[in-house]
């Protein structure tokens, strides 16, 4: 699948069916209890309320003739006791709807965020983050009252069209049915609008998830805006996206309010013929209290259709962002535990590739019939032109992407067979872009182990030589640093991000480019540091400054989708082949 | 309240159709009354009269018809005039929502680094959607709601008083206290929903930095803690959100129990003063069948309150945004400046503190046009910080940075970017094709100079692949090695033909052969610039004219590379780090 961008809506592949909606009954499902209840309560609270009228009509026919003023209290008495258990019991609903759809939106973002955890590097390359964001957070807020209060007042909707149903047959079936002529018609607009309905609500929530993705993205390279001038350039882009999204709430604005317009219309039609065909059978065949009676409730039977109009709405509306969210979960995890996967011992550090031949793509391979053996406590440097693969070698040995074929073993063990925790978890891995995330500096560094005491961070922040610097720093190891705060130049998150690796005491170690924005003189110290570290264990160093590789046990040169050359510098230089016309050319410089 | 009035001023160009949908609520919110005027006409003049034995004539049942007539008729109008209102709402809560995201979306763009150290990514997109949907919904539906409410409530008000005063009274005698209550709500609050918005933000910061930081959380396999940090987020979210819920609920209790007890007003002042005789069943049936149109405004508001709450706290943040001011802007006073900048470079007793502490001390540094200086010197030493005043991205503490000799903040600041070319360290790269990324500064470039200046950056890895220069690459550049997307940023600033170039470390991850490949292209471009590259490397910076040593933000050296390879210092010390000469004797163990 190509990339996603921001200016592509992401197509949806499942039509829309009311599996959505059940779905989301799985969350409901949990608040049985509560969500039943609620409905009790409300029925209690409905009930009180209809007591009201009851009571007015008797003091007009009996204690108003009769001058009776003790009934007249009686009566506000009982009033009183129904307005306050109606109030009780529906503050009761309320409360626990409130609840229920917050309970609710919490397990939903709670499982969208685990998947996500899940995901192989892959789902993150792919699609714009601002897209990924807009579905944990705004998405999920949407759909909280729809599976709530929705839910409990779309039921007792229908209960009450039901209940008016049977109230209004028993007055006069004909007339009834003239009353009901109406559903037919009001079903068809709905159905007609229906597939316009829920595209509009669909495109809303594609351009405002593209409109989100661009604001994402334009925050994050704000600096390489403003550094090319394109600030009114993407200001176009942005308009233009937010103009799409204006156009596409509007157009869904436009198709749903048909549908109160269409009830409110419909239900005065029948009502209006039902007068009419009521009066002209008045006689024997309808009394005039029928169609008194009859008018009351040919009113109120509308009344709930118009709610529950409302509701769909609301529902079309919700299950347009549902769609998303659970295809999100549903997302299947390309790197994954295997079935019957183990958690892998302790290791050693040997790691062995066996003819493995893998490709991003599917198309292209990076590296064929790939074959490596390293020992335990063996380092292992990798030079070779960029984009030959260096990085793709690294990052197999966490699994960070499934391989097509062939195996790669860590002390013998296939790692396509253990845990991913219990494999990631001994390696200790330095990536190209080092991450800073918001928090304080000790905070950063911790985050290799979490449970390391104050004096092993800074152990380790001394060993990489970065212990000077934050000991500068107005407030130390306190220090709050962000990805985007200016306190930290490159060269010192790559110290940071360095110390943090190293606190999480790996059996294999991978430095990708992990020293390339530090100084000469600070590598040259951090190294120094780092030989008595390396012992014991294995690493894997991929580093264009050769200096900093030299020393290494054996240098691969990767080229051509495989190794071209392997030795010792020594060996390598002997060879006179790759390694030496590029340690020449530094040379030379 | 100034969040209701920035508001206003913003609904500029549609203030005249809001008004007009906002009289059209209080017309509507009376229109609803006449329908029920109208069936109980009906009742009254065609079904009583049969009812009491006049039988079906043909002038009731042709007054039934009118009736009906009318009836259906006026639900025609009302319900067009309604969509046509409910729409014009639409129309201008979207037209302002609009113009709030362009503008917003503008002033963040004329933001500095200051501005986005101190707010995250997270927090400004919570103030774009959220927040902005906060004002949508206020807009389009809690002003209409409030309307409608005091609109029903008046007229029923006003009705009642005129007919007879003493049960109106009677009636209205709790509207006070549910005005205290509410306000009393109101207060409490508002610091709740304060609260609520702050968490949103902290929640979607935390989510946002996760996705940013997939690969590192990968690489630590910190699934599960991230999860345990997310769930706290999302907990103290869903308790905010209840605590805010749940005070309505303290309250709504007496506030709709005050409204309720309307209808016992009836039964018991309307019952007695029947009994009197003061009034007629006529006004009793009246007062009873319009008693909902006091108690509904009455329970609907305390609710509206809540969303207005709501709304202030959000609109707060957002109106903080839209007037947020940045230092670094174009001074009205400005020197205009035609033609092509030469590219002279002076740098005059510049310092520059940060946080207060001084990053740069007293930099005095001359660059004649078309030079190229390298800078070196330790991490942290205030490398990055000493070019990021020639395009402005900070300003100076002291002294001043000219370029041609005019002080870069005399400049019209798009004249002084656009002439600065900037291939940052931390490279970022657009999710667009190669080709979009590399034109980033100039759209309108051709495919020709796109290649051309790929060719210069040595961007050749593009042939393989496998859309070739229409390749999408992901957010940030993921997808490609580090060394593939620092050329592609050098590309990018070749492509603006800048007259100062500047590149921070951008080829500190490009293997040596493709280096040495790039800097022969540099030193033969087709234009006039002046270079001005940071480096690590020996083999980067040797060629340069005059190489500058900083250390702690002090220039302690400037020579050529012979000069400074004959004398003991920093750079020597590098060099012989580099060619492995020192290295022998203190690395002889491995």
């Amino acid at each position: 699948m190509a990339r996603n961008r921001f200016d592509v809506d992401e197509t949806l592949e499942t039509p829309f069916n009311i599996k959505h909606l059940l779905r989301a009954g799985v969350y409901i499902k949990r608040h049985k209890q509560k969500m039943i209840l609620s409905l009790v309560f409300s029925a209690i609270s409905a009930a009180c309320a209809l007591v009201g009228p009851k009571l007015i009509e008797t003091a007009l026919n009996v204690a108003v003739p009769n001058r009776d003023y003790k009934m007249l209290f009686i009566l506000a008495g009982i009033m009183l006791l129904s307005i306050l258990l109606s109030i009780f019991f529906s503050v009761k609903r309320s409360r626990y709807m409130t609840v229920v759809g917050q309970a609710i939106i919490y397990d939903i973002r709670k499982d969208l965020f685990e998947h996500l955890q899940r995901l192989s590097f892959q789902f993150y390359d792919d699609r714009p983050h601002g897209k990924i964001l807009t579905r944990v957070i705004n998405y999920v807020n949407s759909v909280s009252d729809a599976l709530s209060n929705g839910i409990i007042n779309f039921i007792l909707e229908i209960f009450n069209l039901i209940l008016i149903a049977v109230f209004m047959f028993m007055c006069d079936v004909r007339l009834s049915l003239v009353v009901m002529a109406g559903i037919p018609l009001f079903l068809i607009i709905v159905l007609v609008i229906k597939p316009a309905q829920r595209r509009a609500w669909q495109d809303v929530s594609n351009k405002s998830s593209n409109l989100n993705a661009y604001l994402h993205e334009s925050l994050d390279g704000m600096k390489i805006t403003q550094a090319f001038t394109r600030e009114e350039e993407n200001a176009k882009i942005y308009n233009n996206l937010n103009t799409k999204m204006y156009k596409s709430w509007m157009k869904a604005q436009y198709t749903s309010n048909l549908v109160w317009f269409s009830v409110n219309n419909i239900s005065t039609w029948v009502v209006g013929a039902m007068y009419l065909v009521g009066f002209s059978l008045l006689g024997p065949a309808v009394q005039i209290g029928t169609l008194i009676a009859i008018s009351a409730y040919a009113w109120r039977f509308w009344q709930p259709i118009l709610q529950l109009s409302n509701l769909y709405n609301t529902f079309i509306n919700a299950v347009a962002y549902l769609e998303r969210i659970f295809e999100m979960i549903d997302e299947p995890v390309l790197v994954d535990d295997a079935p019957d996967a183990t958690e892998l011992p302790p290791i050693k550090g040997d790691v062995t590739f066996d003819d493995v031949t893998f490709s991003y793509d599917g198309s292209i391979n990076v590296l064929e019939h790939f074959n490596l053996d390293v020992k335990a406590g063996e380092s292992i440097a990798l030079v070779g032109p960029t984009g030959a693969g260096k990085t793709t070698v690294v990052n197999l040995i966490s699994r960070f992407y499934n391989i097509n074929s062939g195996r790669v073993l860590v002390d013998g063990h296939d790692i396509s067979k253990v845990t991913l925790h219990s494999l990631r978890a001994q390696m200790g891995i330095m990536l190209q872009d080092s991450f800073i995330f918001s928090g304080t500096i000790m905070d950063n560094i911790r985050y290799g182990r979490l449970d390391a005491t104050d004096e092993e961070i800074i152990a380790a922040a001394k060993t990489v030589r970065a212990h000077e610097f934050i000991s500068e720093m107005p407030d130390g190891y306190y220090t709050q640093v962000n990805e985007r705060g200016s306190r930290l130049s490159q060269g010192q998150k790559q110290l940071i991000a360095f110390a943090r690796t190293l606190l999480s005491d790996p059996k294999i170690l991978v430095l990708d480019e992990a020293t390339s924005s530090i100084d000469a003189k600070t590598e040259r110290l951090l190294q120094e540091g780092l030989q008595a570290l390396l012992k014991g264990r294995t690493s894997f160093i991929i580093a264009h400054r050769l200096s900093t590789i030299k020393n290494c046990d054996r240098i691969l040169y990767i080229s051509n989708k495989g190794i071209a050359e392997s030795g010792s510098h020594d060996e390598l230089m002997e060879q006179k082949g790759h390694y030496y016309q590029l340690y020449t050319a530094q040379l030379e410089e | 309240m100034f969040q209701l009035k920035w508001v206003w001023k913003n609904l500029e160009g549609c203030r005249k159709r809001y008004v007009f949908a906002l009289c059209s609520t209080a017309v509507l919110s009376m229109m609803a009354l006449v329908n029920s005027v109208l069936t109980a006409q009906i009742m009254d003049t065609v079904f009583t009269p049969v009812k009491e034995g006049q039988g079906t004539t043909p002038e009731l049942w042709h007054r039934l018809v009118v009736l009906v007539s009318i009836l259906i008729g006026f639900t025609m109008f009302r319900m067009c005039f309604n969509y046509l209102s409910v729409m014009t709402y639409e129309t201008c809560s979207q037209k302002l929502l609009f113009k709030l995201r362009r503008d917003l979306y503008a002033n963040m763009q004329a933001q500095d680094s200051s501005f986005f150290s101190k707010n995250r990514t997270g927090d400004l997109m919570t103030r774009l959607t959220g927040d902005l949907d906060m004002v949508r919904h206020t807009t389009c539906y809690v002003i209409r709601m409030i309307i409608d409410c005091v609109v029903l409530f008046l007229t029923t008000s006003i009705t009642f008083l005129c007919v007879d005063w003493l049960f109106a009274l009677a009636m209205l005698a709790v509207t006070p206290i549910i005005f205290i209550l509410t306000k009393v709500f109101a207060k409490q609050v508002h610091p709740l929903y304060v609260d609520l918005r702050e968490r949103l933000s902290r929640m979607n910061t935390a989510a946002q930095e996760n996705i940013a930081g997939n690969r590192v959380v990968k690489a630590f396999a910190r699934e599960d803690y991230e999860i345990e940090q997310f769930d706290k987020k999302n907990e103290d979210y869903r308790k905010a959100n209840l605590k805010a819920s749940l005070l309505w609920f303290k309250f709504s209790p007496y506030i709709d129990g005050f409204s309720q007890s309307l209808s016992i007003a009836v039964l018991l002042v309307g019952g007695s003063f029947l009994i009197m005789g003061r009034i007629s069943i006529g006004t009793f049936a009246l007062f009873n069948s319009l008693c909902w149109t006091l108690t509904n405004p009455m329970s609907t508001l305390g609710m509206l309150i809540n969303d207005l709450q709501r709304f202030f706290a959000s609109a707060s943040k957002i109106v903080e945004l839209y007037y947020a001011r940045s230092t670094i802007v174009t001074r009205q006073d400005a020197v205009k400046k035609e033609g092509r900048v030469q590219g002279a470079v002076k740098f005059d007793h510049v310092t520059l503190k940060r946080n207060g502490t001084e990053v740069l001390h007293d930099i005095n540094l001359d660059i004649k046009p078309g030079e190229t200086i390298a800078i070196m010197g330790p991490t942290g030493c205030g490398k990055t910080s000493l070019i990021s005043l020639i395009p402005r991205f900070s300003d100076v503490s002291g002294g001043t940075v000219s370029v041609d000799g005019t002080p870069v903040g005399m400049y019209d600041l798009k004249k002084l970017r656009g002439s600065v070319g900037i291939a940052t360290q931390d490279v970022f790269l657009f999710s667009d094709t190669v080709d979009g990324n590399i034109a980033y500064g100039d759209p309108e470039m051709s495919e020709d100079d796109v290649k051309r200046f790929a060719k210069i950056a040595c961007v050749d890895f593009v042939d393989k692949l496998p859309e070739g220069f229409d390749t999408v690459i992901g957010e940030r550049g993921t997808g490609l090695s580090g060394g593939q997307k620092q050329r592609i940023a050098l590309a990018r600033a070749l492509a603006i033909k800048p007259s100062i170039l500047i590149l921070d470390d951008t080829t500190s991850a490009v293997d040596m052969e493709t280096e040495k490949y790039i800097q022969d292209q540099l030193a033969h471009l087709d234009f006039d610039c002046t270079k001005i590259i940071v480096a690590q490397r020996i083999s980067t910076t040797k060629r340069a004219d005059r190489i500058v040593i900083l250390d702690k933000g002090r220039v302690v050296d400037v020579g050529t590379h012979e000069e400074l390879i004959s004398r003991p210092g920093y750079y020597r010390e590098v060099y012989e780090l580099q060619n492995g000469i020192a290295g022998e004797k203190k690395g002889g163990a491995a």
